[in-house]
């Protein structure tokens, strides 16, 4: 959903330059608040880095019990995660307005006045500087389902107001969830919110894997004594079985700047990697060890990838060019390492390491391979970082039972996000959006 | 003498056992037709008489459910395995037709229980061509799970391997791995994790 920016005055007029059927259309609809109003040219370096104090009034206009839940909450807690807003206590009985700022010490306010049209909400934000200048301002227009939704959008703008860089509370996490008795691939906001289930197999599907559309994902389905690639988008739909005419087809992985799906597959007992295009052509092998091969992960380039290998005689994580050639060990420490996936800057590699018997989620310098140790209590596995390559999901059993969790990637603020049955094999959308 | 006594012993037991006969059912079901009487107040009754005797009294009481001796089981023979699929498995495990071959940590060589356990599902196999094969590698959860999915259709196919070379035609047998996603035993020691590093043998139909 692209934001529609409405230029010269037009802002007073919100909705009404746009037919009302196009507005049933879409169910929600942000649009430019901040024509009247001062731009700043540019956004410094300083102010990209620092922490932004913000206070955030409750919204005017509807009662709050309305918007409390799906809106006003996910918003503040998208804000305070950013890394890039601190919200600011505010003292009580002031009206929010610029005079807020000063009284809060804080460098912002975001006042968000909301109307109801028909079966739409409309929230107006405005992000207040002390002087009483718009810094920013656009308006968010939707039904009572898609509030989660415009608190994400809103909290999003801010950040790229911020920072140049949108923020990544659109994104998506794949996972497998055996809540409904059978293993399914299912999706989640960023927070956890909105789990859903996409496939209905009734069989075994795990190991989702996003492609860089943001849109697909290729995963592993085991029915009927086999294990089979298959590819679905976001909704549940177009689903294609990609042939490979291999065994296994297990940690299918799309590359981030083609059609290709690297994969392991067997012949005669021989796990190895291979890449096919996503219409089960122009398949090739890459590695012809007869050791164990697994788990390839593409770098944010396409141009290398890391994998699992029992070459040395314990699992350990190794780099390769998308060729096969120039392969470089990466993992030195533990006996028993997995699930290497790249950091969106392509600097780092957060991989499964094995830490006194129990897995742990270190993080390693792709060129220094110096590394260090996040994650904690239980066995810890599968990391998968956010899109912005702040936050890693990954998998935990310290509960007793698989969950997928979520935490910076300094090993702070770690966060629950799935709680029914079991949940594992998480993977973030590549997009922020 | 001695046999004229063994024959009227044998007389009297046997006009005994006949008068058990006929009673027995007679006293449990009212609905039996009344038996004739076998006149056992004459234990020297002739010899001759009791076959007749005996045979008119078998029939009168013919089809008494709780009478008819229990037949010695029949030895099992192929022609006695269940039809269906499930069933099959249950029997060919409970009685070692098929045995699973068991691993040591992170590795998928066959020790020598696993080669002996091989070798006896391979004899069966060759006997039974009318069944296909479903060999799956499961891992402990030791490991991480998609390296042990890779593990796991090693495991396999070193079962598999070591089948066909005792002679099992290879295209009667498929591999699967299911690396740790279906452990045999949920527990968290070795004693659980040893049944889970295994390739388990299953029987499909053709």
């Amino acid at each position: 959903m692209k934001p529609v920016k409405a230029k010269g005055r037009k802002q007073k007029a919100e909705g009404r330059a746009i037919p009302s059927l196009l507005l049933s259309a879409l169910c929600l609809l942000p649009f430019s608040l901040h024509a009247q109003t001062q731009i700043r040219p540019e956004i410094s370096k300083e102010q990209a880095t620092t922490i932004v104090r913000i206070a955030v009034p409750r919204p005017d206009g509807v009662p709050l019990e309305l918007i409390e839940t799906p809106f006003f909450a996910p918003m503040t807690r998208d804000l305070a995660a950013s890394g890039v807003f601190a919200i600011a206590p505010i003292p009580p009985n002031l009206p929010p307005d610029a005079n807020l700022a000063k009284a809060a010490n804080a460098e912002y306010v975001l006042s968000l006045k909301f109307t109801q049209q028909e079966q739409d909400f409309v929230v107006a934000a405005r992000l207040l500087d002390p002087t009483g200048v718009t810094q920013f301002g656009r308006g968010y227009r939707g039904i009572a389902a898609s509030l989660p939704r415009m608190a994400h959008m809103l909290a999003n703008d801010l950040v790229r107001e911020m920072t140049g860089k949108p923020g990544i509370f659109l994104s998506q996490i794949a996972y497998a969830s055996n809540r409904t008795g059978n293993w399914e691939i299912w999706l989640m906001d960023w927070d956890g919110s909105n789990q859903r289930q996409i496939t209905n197999h009734r069989a075994m599907a795990i190991l989702p894997r996003w492609a860089s559309d943001n849109d697909r994902m290729v995963y592993t389905l085991f029915s009927g004594g086999r294990s089979e690639m298959y590819i679905i988008n976001r909704r549940g739909g177009g689903r294609i079985h990609v042939q490979t005419g291999v065994g296994l087809n297990t940690s299918a992985t799309f590359s981030p700047v083609s059609n290709d799906i690297a994969f392991v597959g067997s012949v005669a007992g021989n796990p190895d990697i291979y890449v096919i295009r996503d219409d089960s052509t122009n398949m090739r092998r890459l590695t012809t060890s007869y050791s164990i091969e697994s788990t390839p992960e593409w770098s944010p380039n396409g141009r290398q990838i890391s994998f699992t290998s029992g070459r040395s005689g314990t699992p350990q994580i190794y780099l390769m060019d998308a060729e096969g050639t120039n392969v470089q060990r990466l993992s030195f420490e533990g006996e028993w390492n997995d699930d290497a996936t790249w950091s969106p800057s392509g600097e780092e590699v957060a991989y499964t390491s094995r830490v006194d018997g129990r897995f742990q989620i270190r993080i390693a310098n792709v060129i220094t391979k110096q590394s260090r140790i996040v994650a904690g209590e239980g066995s810890n596995e599968q990391p998968t970082w956010s899109p912005d390559g702040h936050w890693f999901a990954f998998q935990s059993n310290r509960s007793g039972r698989w969950q997928v969790y979520r935490m910076r990637t300094d090993g702070t603020e770690l966060t629950q996000l799935t709680f029914d049955g079991e949940n594992k094999d998480p993977d973030w959308s590549k997009k922020a959006e | 003498m001695i046999e004229t006594m063994n024959k009227a012993v044998k007389s009297f037991f046997l006009a005994l056992l006949l008068v058990g006969i006929v009673l027995a059912p007679a006293c449990r079901s009212k609905k039996a037709p009344p038996p004739k009487l076998v006149p056992t107040t004459d234990t020297t009754a002739s010899v001759p008489n009791v076959p007749t005797v005996a045979t008119t009294t078998e029939t009168q009481v013919s089809n008494p459910p709780d009478f008819v001796q229990p037949q010695p089981q029949p030895s099992v023979t192929v022609e006695t395995l269940p039809n269906d699929v499930e069933e099959l498995n249950r029997v060919a495990e409970q009685r070692g037709y098929l045995q699973d071959a068991f691993y040591s940590f992170d590795e998928s060589t066959l020790t020598t229980d696993a080669q002996s356990a091989l070798t006896s599902s391979a004899t069966w196999l060759k006997k039974n061509s009318q069944y296909n094969l479903l060999i799956e590698g499961h891992c402990d959860e030791r490991g991480t799970e998609q390296y042990n999915l890779a593990l796991g259709d090693r495991r396999a196919n070193s079962a598999k391997e070591y089948i066909v070379a005792l002679g099992v035609d290879v295209s009667r047998i498929r591999t699967v791995s299911y690396g740790e996603e279906r452990p045999f035993d949920s527990g968290h020691d070795e004693a659980a994790w040893a049944k889970n590093r295994r390739a388990h043998l299953v029987i499909v139909a053709k």
